[in-house]
């Protein structure tokens, strides 16, 4: 279990919302520390990974409960 | 039969089920199939459209409300159940619905009020912005493009400009009114991620349930229709296949896998329709409107950003719509309440404010044969390739 620095909460939001959020904090955020992002939009399962790939920054794990998918994302840059 | 061979064909089910539902598949996938079933609906009646379906569902709704709209239908509001395009935009987002059950997908997702607003909004502007342009971004972009039709030309050009401008806000929105997007939500009827889960069970049998109702239709190409519409469904939800995201993500991400899907989707379009109408075997007219240019730019313009702060274009928003998110239920009672409207009060005014140059109906091959037609659309499908695949790596107009 990742333990998260920081919890972005994007339930409910649908495509692109999550993702400019996500970016948006990520500029803010310090290198090495751990973002929780919740959401509950099915786009995020392909989204997310893609954009943390291009990013350079790691998604260290993912997982689902009741429908809400949760990304830990560790800072790169 | 010994129980390892029944485990045997339980498995070959299950693997069935997972080939198709356990994960979303590849956009250029669900696009080049999605070509394919416009190219049958071309076969049977005409290409593919998503805006006219919902329109006329506005239409019905005003002309029972006891509105007239002799500007717009001097001749009556056909029946949802006689329009072909109607039955179509409703087994769309069945199919959506049964797919997103199938994928254990489904929920009802209430978005925070800003951004159910901002669907509100996105829907009247794609409304208004589809009847100024005589289409959407299937009918008049998917379809149009590959009718060769240069009036789709203009209107991706203007979405082009919508979409841009609507990203500058949505930037904007996020840093200077980041409430907007934040606040209550809500998540009900998801499936459960330990155990059985109802999910499939209820999509197999609204499946079917679907089936048995578009077999009840009488007229054999209005079923068609509302059949292919079904497959339709499952097809956009399974790939999210989305023009905001192909448009949208070189000035946000970059991303550049959403326009190459839809690029290869118009390619094969593009064959199929020529074919069809070079061959004389459906109407050479089909999906070329008098629309080139102003009434394009015009609507395209609009469309675009609504479709963008929507977060789907009318088809977009039909399909998210059956799975559940309600900001774009109301995008599409947005599009349901301004399409009609636009059509009755403004756009008789907006016609004929504009000279005949301006709103000519042009068919690329009846200038440059059909060859030249063909080879003019896939160098324009080219440059926007080239864009896409340079920006991704340059970063040029990329905002995140």
């Amino acid at each position: 279990m990742v333990m998260a620095d920081q919890t972005l909460d994007c339930k409910g939001l649908s495509c692109p919302m999550p993702i400019l959020k996500l970016a948006k904090t990520m500029k803010q955020f310090e290198k090495g520390k751990i973002l929780e992002l919740l959401a509950t939009d099915p786009g995020s399962k392909a989204d997310v990974p893609a954009w943390c790939d291009r990013t350079g920054n790691e998604l260290v794990e993912t997982g689902e409960e009741s429908g809400v998918y949760k990304y830990y994302i560790k800072c790169n840059k | 039969m010994s129980s390892e061979e029944k485990k045997g064909e339980k498995g070959v089910f299950r693997e069935l089920y997972e080939t198709f539902f356990s994960h979303s598949w590849q956009m250029w996938l669900g696009s080049i199939l999605l070509a394919v079933m416009s190219i049958f609906l071309f076969l049977i009646a005409s290409p593919w459209g998503s805006s006219g379906g919902i329109v006329n569902w506005g239409q019905n709704l005003y002309h029972n409300l006891g509105l007239s709209l002799e500007n717009s239908a001097p001749n009556g509001v056909a029946l949802i159940t006689e329009y072909r395009y109607a039955m179509l935009s409703i087994t769309v987002i069945i199919g959506a619905l049964v797919s997103a059950l199938m994928g254990k997908e489904f929920a009802i997702r209430v978005a925070p009020a800003g951004e159910l607003f901002k669907g509100l909004i996105g829907g009247l502007m794609m409304g208004a912005g589809c009847i100024l342009a005589m289409g959407c971004t299937v009918g008049n972009f998917f379809s149009g493009l590959a009718a060769l039709s240069a009036g789709a030309i203009i209107f991706g050009i203007g979405l082009f400009i919508g979409v841009f401008l609507s990203v500058k806000y949505l930037l904007w929105e996020m840093d200077k009114h980041p409430k907007m997007s934040s606040g209550k939500s809500a998540s009900i009827l998801q499936a459960k991620s330990k155990g059985l889960s109802l999910q499939p069970l209820a999509g197999l049998i609204i499946f079917i349930i679907g089936l048995v109702i578009v077999f009840t239709v009488s007229d054999i190409i209005i079923l068609s229709f509302a059949l292919i519409g079904l497959f339709i469904g499952i097809l956009l939800q399974r790939s999210r296949w989305c023009v905001v995201r192909a448009l949208r993500e070189p000035f946000m991400t970059g991303d550049s896998e959403p326009a190459v899907g839809i690029i290869a989707g118009i390619i094969i379009g593009l064959l199929g329709f020529s074919i069809i109408k070079f061959f004389g075997i459906g109407s050479e007219t089909a999906m070329v409107v008098e629309n080139f240019w102003m009434p394009s730019i015009i609507g395209g313009i609009i469309f675009g950003f609504g479709m963008t702060i929507a977060g789907g274009c009318t088809i977009g928003s039909s399909w998210r719509a059956g799975e559940g998110h309600v900001k774009l239920w109301l995008a599409l009672l947005g599009i349901i309440i301004a399409g009609p409207l636009t059509a009755e009060y403004i756009k008789p005014a907006f016609m004929n404010m504009l000279p005949g140059w301006m709103k000519q109906s042009i068919f690329l091959p009846d200038y440059f044969t059909y060859i030249g037609g063909v080879i003019i659309m896939i160098l324009l499908l080219l440059m926007w390739y080239i864009f896409v695949k340079w920006n991704e790596r340059t970063g040029k107009f990329t905002a995140l």
